[in-house]
């Protein structure tokens, strides 16, 4: 059980790449903190320094208040779980379990108890005597797990443990490790790419891009406030909507303009942005969820019966409504995603990612299976306004309170 | 028009078998060619000079002959105890510096693999002289030890790159692992690389082994007549002692046997150690 710290470390690689760039971390007693961003962005290389793999350029990392900078691997008393598993492929699974253990100089009684106990919670017992390369990939995945935690170290470092398992297994495992974890209480950090795992396993969440920490936060903290562009773009699926767009100063109070369209901020997300004020008659991106957006049709429908009748009551609806031209229609079965064509420019390169689908001037509404919305159609999609996110186009951050 | 489509796969497919059969005649011509001069050798090795000379006939003369001229059985224990010390010393001395070049990251290392592989172009006729001057002064000639040494220092830049090669192919975070789970580095080599090396350090056995034995020049050069291996025995005795053919078949052929022995145990890792670390 412990606590690790990172304070202001950097890894700069001696080719120049600067890989980690002074990154600021604490990992609770028993919290699982999951490391994620794109590919490149330095978390295996964060990882490894933690482990002592590679040696920090400056800053410092420590472990339970005491600096380990200059400590060996071996004497940090960290596991580690390879994306590769890395599996002795000679021994046994009871050898690669008990490996360790072994040449810490524990008591043969001892060892074969842990990894009994270890080999029962991860249903490993008819394998025991198997090698490695006769095992799948899900038993290998295991027994990798297993060799961590027969240790009982201080802390688990896992590098995206699950990217070589099919998808179904994935979403197994996950849930598996997410309970091992917790019925542990051990510290870990957990590295992935891939935003789902990172929402669904983390108690926080660190959002790494290009070598720098973006934002760490629970998971519906870094989904509800995100605190720039990057992060909204990142964190979601299908991502956050960002479109380049003017804010204006209308009858009825600001207007948030793109194109031939115009949605009315209402006054409870200018109460808790109160920064917008400085940006009236200026630029903003601005960031719509797919999932505020929805099917006119359905949405205010219900209690005025036919569609098309003006909602009493609620905000302006001309100013809440906007008309798009839909150019595919997919269908997930729980809910389907409409593809709109914007007449304006969407915020192009926000999430830094070249095969960011933004550039393209498309947006995407997830809306109720039961639309019949059609392709080629031009679609009326009401905005939940009062969910709008608004971003500096010049720095990407988020724009809050002034 | 309606044949033709039908006959158009069965072109390759006949093309295939038709190259199948050619490899396979080829094969056999190389493998005629290649035992050919075995068999002649096992076949008059039991002949006496008069069955040699007609070809025809077979007797236990040749092997009396050479029984008679070369201790045989004292010349075949030193040919195995030079092979062996030299090959203890090229497997210690290249596993674990094949390891560190592989594997450990310190100041040189290139440069230094770089000096050790370029030694593989130094042939060895053209230090003979400089290496015996060396070997006198530490006076090292005419024992064991100094063609030992010889045979561990011209078998071992080729045995270091062949294991560093292996090594390479070996996954850093397997290495990793075991020094997360809390060896050093000496442990992690000693109970991880090199178990799984088993396939190189067959192949570097084998290859040695067939070099060495079969070396004459380190053999007659460094060992005193007393401790000569079989191989400079049998030079020896085409020189003068006998000019018997069948006896020098038959010493030939005995020469050869471990030779064959020593291939044949270690045969299944050998082909698995020259394929390994092209890919996976
Ligand atoms: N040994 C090294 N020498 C030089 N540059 C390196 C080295 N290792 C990593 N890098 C660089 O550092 C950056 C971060 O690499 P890192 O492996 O930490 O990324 P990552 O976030 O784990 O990516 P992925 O999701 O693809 O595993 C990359 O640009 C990479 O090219
Ligand atoms: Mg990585």
């Amino acid at each position: 059980m412990s606590r690790i710290e990172l304070d202001s470390v950097t890894k700069r690689f001696p080719d120049g790449t600067t890989a980690v760039r002074a990154l600021d971390l604490r990992v609770g007693d028993g919290e699982l903190l999951v490391l994620v961003g794109p590919s490149g962005c330095g978390k295996t290389t964060a990882l490894r320094m933690i482990a002592g793999l590679e040696a920090v350029t400056s800053g410092t990392i420590s472990i339970d208040g005491v600096v380990v900078n200059d400590v060996e691997p071996r004497h940090r008393d960290i596991a580690m779980v390879f994306q590769s598993y890395a599996l002795y492929p000679h021994l046994s699974v009871y050898e690669n379990m008990a490996f360790s253990l072994r040449y810490r100089g524990a008591r043969k009684s001892e060892i074969q108890a842990r990894v009994a106990e270890a080999a029962r919670i991860l249903e490993l017992e008819p394998y025991l005597r198997r090698k490695p390369r006769e095992l799948s990939g899900g038993q290998r995945q295991r027994v990798a797990m297993g060799r961590a935690i027969v240790r009982q170290p201080r802390a688990f470092l896992m590098d995206e443990p699950l990217s070589n398992l099919d998808a179904k297994l994935r979403v197994q495992m996950r849930a598996e490790i997410a309970q091992l974890q917790r019925s542990l209480g051990t510290t870990t950090v957990y590295v992935t790419h891939d935003q789902t795992e990172a929402m669904t396993l983390g108690t926080r969440v660190a959002v790494l891009s290009g070598g720098v920490l973006q934002q760490v936060a629970p998971p519906t903290e870094l989904y509800r406030r995100p605190a720039n562009l990057f992060v909204a773009g990142f964190i979601g699926s299908p991502p956050m909507n960002l479109i380049d767009a003017r804010l204006e100063r209308g009858d009825g109070g600001p207007l948030v303009v793109f194109g031939p369209h115009r949605l009315r901020v209402p006054p409870s997300v200018l109460a808790g942005h109160s920064g917008l004020d400085r940006y009236l008659g200026e630029p903003v991106v601005v960031g719509i969820r797919p999932e505020h957006l929805a099917d006119a049709a359905l949405a205010g429908a219900p209690p005025a019966g036919p569609a098309g009748g003006p909602a009493p009551g609620g905000p302006a609806a001309g100013e809440s409504v906007i008309e798009l031209p839909i150019s595919l229609r997919e269908e997930l079965g729980s809910e389907v995603h409409l593809h709109a064509t914007i007449g304006a420019a969407a915020h192009a390169g926000a999430a830094g990612d070249g095969d960011d689908v933004r550039s393209l001037a498309t947006i995407v509404a997830r809306a109720d299976p039961r639309s019949r919305i059609a392709e080629g159609t031009i679609a009326r999609l009401v905005v939940d306004a009062a969910e709008l996110h608004f971003f500096d186009p010049a720095t990407g951050a988020s724009i809050r309170d002034g | 028009m309606a044949a033709h489509p039908g006959r158009r796969p069965l072109g390759p497919r006949l093309r295939r078998h038709v190259w199948a059969w050619a490899l396979f005649a080829i094969m056999i011509v190389i493998a005629v060619v290649m035992l050919y001069p075995f068999w002649y050798m096992a076949d008059n090795a039991f002949r006496s000079p008069g069955q040699f000379d007609r070809q025809s006939g077979h007797s236990l003369a040749g092997w009396s002959e050479l029984f008679a001229n070369l201790p045989v059985a004292s010349q075949m224990l030193n040919s195995t105890l030079v092979c062996a010390a030299a090959i203890a010393i090229i497997l210690v001395v290249s596993t674990s510096s094949g390891f560190a070049f592989a594997k450990l990251r310190f100041r040189g290392s290139g440069t230094v693999f770089l000096l050790v592989v370029s030694a593989l172009m130094v042939p060895l006729q053209s230090i003979i002289i400089p290496e015996y001057v060396n070997l006198a002064k530490l006076g090292l000639t005419n024992s064991y030890a100094g063609a030992v040494l010889v045979y561990a220092a011209l078998g071992t830049p080729f045995a270091t790159f062949l294991m560093a090669t292996y090594y390479r192919g070996i996954s850093d975070e397997l290495i990793e692992a075991a020094i997360i789970d809390g060896l050093g580095y000496e442990r992690t080599f000693l109970r991880i690389a090199l178990p799984l090396s088993l396939p190189a350090i067959a192949t570097v056995t084998v290859l040695q082994f067939i070099q060495i034995w079969d070396d004459l020049l380190v053999g007659l050069l460094f060992l005193p007549p007393g401790q000569r291996t079989i191989t400079a025995g049998l030079a020896t005795l085409s020189a003068g002692r006998t000019t018997s053919i069948p006896a020098l078949m038959a010493g030939s052929l005995i020469s050869a046997v471990p030779a064959i022995v020593v291939y044949l145990i270690f045969q299944r890792h050998l082909v698995k150690g020259l394929t390994l670390g092209m890919g996976r």
